[in-house]
């Protein structure tokens, strides 16, 4: 059973069409990528799924639940993750992690912390207040957040941005270990080696359509015209950027 | 230079009100845009001037003007100005501190940038003032007020200048800013020397009438030392209460001589600038990085204190906004002041209201009585750990698995708790304060009665306040400051004092309803049962008002669930 269901999801910004038709589905243990240029919509996509953002047509179902009828049941299912890490200044990291605790009704939030810290490297700043850790860090507290209540969807917008190299495969190996475990992920992100090496399937977006979806193998191969050329080369041929890759 | 400057000021104002102005394509904005003008027409511009016989004496305005605008300056200098008064954006610090731009260039841009908003409110104080008969004609109003707010702008600049240098500097401060001190000590010890001379004139039973008081006020600042120390004060009032042209023009000249001296003074701190407004700005821009419209972080090296409020793992799941917000209340260094200066001031009150005299007791009682009670329509525009903060975070607390409504009662109901323990431990050092004195009207046994009241009523008050408030900012996300941190200081003055009758006219119709029922209530039984009728009446008020805040928050959590982020300017 999917646990991501995204059913002819529209969101219009007065006339402008931010996203429009788009269906798929993300099953436990799949990593889907969502990539394509600036302004084609992942963004909008990702905070309509996290219940953001209120879509002006189509359904979305969390683990079995409707994100429109029932959506504290359905949010309680997801964790979503932003690109800009937004903490509360007052609370220290640990505490972070008690308040998104109590919001989740997580029983054992003591037991689960140490090795949440432990695996995002945070174990000797879990007395520090965001106003005194790196923006890597803050990335790594608002991703241990997401983590915390074991969520059976993950979501999360540009995941890499700002990390550091050895933070960039510690957040490739967390998240291919949420995938391992059952959740269904879904990330956005402009770095087309990554959702290269860790995605089960992409979807490519411009201007708010799909323009390609499946797994690497299958949208290079739908593209014989292409050859072997790279993912790159493949994704600037999809936005029709394609004399970008001549440069 | 200063045409850059002038460029970047008015290109960022115009476009900041060209997209405030966008939202006007919304009915419900419209609708606040006329519901605002009507009641500026009806409240301001309206009402016909009052009669000659209820003017206010020039001599009297001039003299409590003075002394507040004393207070106002002497509280700055010793709890300190807000340290923002100096911070760039992250952008000015970008382009501005590393291009080719002198320190004095960018302080007469913070000038030039701070003018915008004193011409703004210098307009709004002079609609407020309009009804008022004192002073020549609106536009020479409109200049006299400008002076005035430039004046006690540059001062408090000026202040920001001298405090940042000597905290950053220590010894080294010091010699820097040496007669900026040499003045300030003198300026200080002058005032403590005066408040003691003052006091016994105070100490009579003539003073304890609001005419007594006054004439004990103006006997006081008759003498020669507090007349010296309020000259500069007065001068800056005058052109105020001037009556005729001439008058007004020649209370123009010390006033615009003190405005002078004032631009000098924080144009040639360049120096002190350099130490303190790059760092501050930078740790500001740093701040910012971390919440759009926030107040710096200073916590850099410093233990961070354990939350006072323990929180279960397991329980409404909502109580942890309510936490969040209650724990960012003991770490923020402006509110642990305060609870300091209660607790300090409540010991130091009892025990001196069971003196023979008990004079001071009693000024600091009356002290603490009127600001709990003035903290009613203060407190919610100051108290600010809710919403207006949280908005900037609607992403994050729309992916929450919560409901609008309990999104909107926790984040209200920690600010509402705030604001009622101040109040009331205000109205506690205003009740023992008076614990010693036998003679006073109301008796004892009625001060208590009033205490328990309002131990009943001030939670209910509250609450409504911060509904009000914070359904603002979630109604009008584009029109409302949101962030901690709110306009601030003499320029923003105009606009706070508009955005409170706003808020004072709302909070009002809301309370009409239990008061009216309420009262109606007790007036019909008060014959049958006597004081017990107040029972009853208490009760269905307490009822009424919640009713009130579960129809309101119910209402406001809808909105919370239809608020796109993106669409309101906050995503």
């Amino acid at each position: 059973m999917p646990v991501i269901e995204v059913e002819g999801l529209q969101k219009l910004y007065g006339d402008f069409p931010a996203v429009q038709g788009l269906s798929f589905q993300v099953g436990p243990g799949e990593v889907l990528g969502l990539v394509g240029p600036n302004g084609a919509g992942k963004t909008t996509t990702i905070r309509s799924i996290a219940g953001i953002i209120i879509p002006s047509a189509g359904t979305i179902r969390i683990a079995g639940h409707d994100l429109a009828r029932d959506p504290v049941r359905a949010k309680a299912a997801l964790a979503f993750i932003p690109d800009e890490p937004h903490l509360f200044e007052y609370l220290t990291v640990e505490e972070h992690l008690r308040f998104v605790g109590r919001l989740y009704g997580v029983a054992d939030v003591r037991q689960r912390i140490p090795g949440l810290l432990e695996e995002m490297d945070l174990t000797e700043k879990r007395a520090s207040l965001p106003g005194e850790l790196s923006r890597g860090m803050k990335q790594k507290l608002a991703i241990a957040c997401g983590l915390l209540h074991e969520p059976q969807a993950l979501l999360l917008d540009e995941p890499l941005t700002g990390l550091d190299p050895v933070g960039i495969r510690r957040m490739k190996a967390t998240i291919m270990r949420r995938a391992a475990a059952g959740a269904a992920v879904m990330l956005s992100s402009h770095l087309l080696h990554l959702v290269e090496e860790i995605c089960t399937r992409l979807l490519v977006l411009q201007r708010g359509r799909v323009v390609a979806f499946g797994t690497t193998a299958e949208i290079i191969a739908r593209r014989p015209d292409l050859g072997s050329r790279s993912l790159e080369d493949v994704f600037l041929d999809l936005i029709g950027q394609d004399e970008g890759a001549e440069l | 230079m200063i045409r850059m400057f002038g460029y970047l000021a008015w290109r960022s104002a115009y476009n900041r009100t060209a997209r405030q102005a966008r939202h006007l394509r919304s009915p419900r904005y419209v609708a606040a845009l006329l519901l605002g003008l009507a009641y500026l027409w009806f409240v301001v511009l309206a009402q016909r001037p009052a009669p000659a016989a209820d003017l206010a004496d020039p001599r009297w305005l001039e003299l409590v003007g003075a002394l507040a605008l004393l207070g106002a300056v002497a509280w700055g200098w010793i709890f300190g100005v807000e340290r923002r008064v100096l911070a760039f954006s992250p952008a000015e610090v970008t382009f501005l501190f590393s291009g080719p731009v002198s320190r004095r260039g960018l302080i007469q841009f913070k000038l030039l940038r701070t003018q915008l908003l004193i011409l703004f409110n210098a307009l709004l104080w002079t609609l407020i003032l309009s009804r008022e008969r004192f002073g020549v004609s609106p536009w020479l109003r409109v200049i006299s007020i400008w002076m005035l707010l430039t004046t006690l702008s540059f001062h408090r600049l000026g202040a920001s200048f001298v405090r940042t240098s000597l905290a950053e500097h220590g010894r080294l401060g010091v010699r820097h800013r040496v007669v900026s001190l040499v003045v300030l000590g003198v300026v200080l010890v002058a005032l403590t020397w005066s408040i003691g001379e003052a006091l016994p004139r105070f100490a009579g039973a003539d003073a304890r009438t609001p005419i007594g008081f006054l004439s004990a006020l103006g006997e006081a600042a008759a003498q020669p030392l507090p007349t010296a120390l309020t000259y500069p004060f007065r001068v800056m009032i005058r052109p105020l209460t001037a009556h005729s042209v001439s008058d007004w023009l020649q209370a123009l000249w010390p006033a615009l001589i003190l405005l002078v001296l004032h631009y000098i003074w924080v144009v040639r701190s360049d120096t002190a600038f350099e130490e303190a407004a790059a760092a501050l700005s930078l740790q500001h821009a740093q701040a910012l990085s971390e919440r759009p419209a926030g107040r710096q972080v200073r916590w850099a090296g410093r233990r961070v204190s354990a939350p006072l409020i323990r929180l279960a793992p397991e329980g409404w799941p909502a109580g942890a906004i309510l936490w969040k917000n209650l724990v960012a209340v003991t770490r923020t260094q402006r509110l642990r002041n305060v609870g300091l200066a209660l607790a300090v001031g409540g010991v130091v009150v009892t025990a001196l209201s069971f003196e023979p005299e008990g004079t001071l007791a009693e000024i600091a009682g009356w002290f603490a009585v009127t600001w709990a009670g003035a903290m009613t329509v203060i407190g919610p525009q100051w108290v600010r750990n809710d919403l207006r903060g949280d908005l900037l975070k609607l992403d994050m607390l729309r992916s929450y698995p919560l409901r609008g409504g309990s999104v909107v009662i926790a984040e209200v109901g920690a600010s509402a708790l705030v604001l009622t323990a101040i109040q009331l431990s205000l109205l506690v050092i205003g009740y023992l304060a008076f614990l010693g004195n036998q003679s006073m009207e109301p008796s004892l046994q009625d001060r208590t009665l009033l205490l328990v009241a309002a131990f009943a009523f001030l939670p209910g008050i509250n609450l409504l306040g911060m509904i009000i408030q914070n359904g603002a900012a979630l109604l009008y996300p584009a029109w409302v400051r949101l962030g901690s941190g709110r306009p601030a200081g003499v320029e923003a003055l105009g606009q706070n004092m508009l955005m409170m009758l706003v808020f004072v006219a709302l909070l009002g119709v809301t309370l009409l309803p239990p008061v009216a029922i309420g009262g109606g209530v007790f007036l019909l039984l008060h014959g049958i049962v006597s004081r017990w009728a107040a029972i009853p009446a208490t009760t269905l008020v307490l009822g009424i008002m919640a009713f009130e805040a579960a129809l309101l928050v119910n209402w406001l959590g809808g909105v919370f669930e239809r608020t796109d982020p993106a669409a309101a300017g906050i995503g």
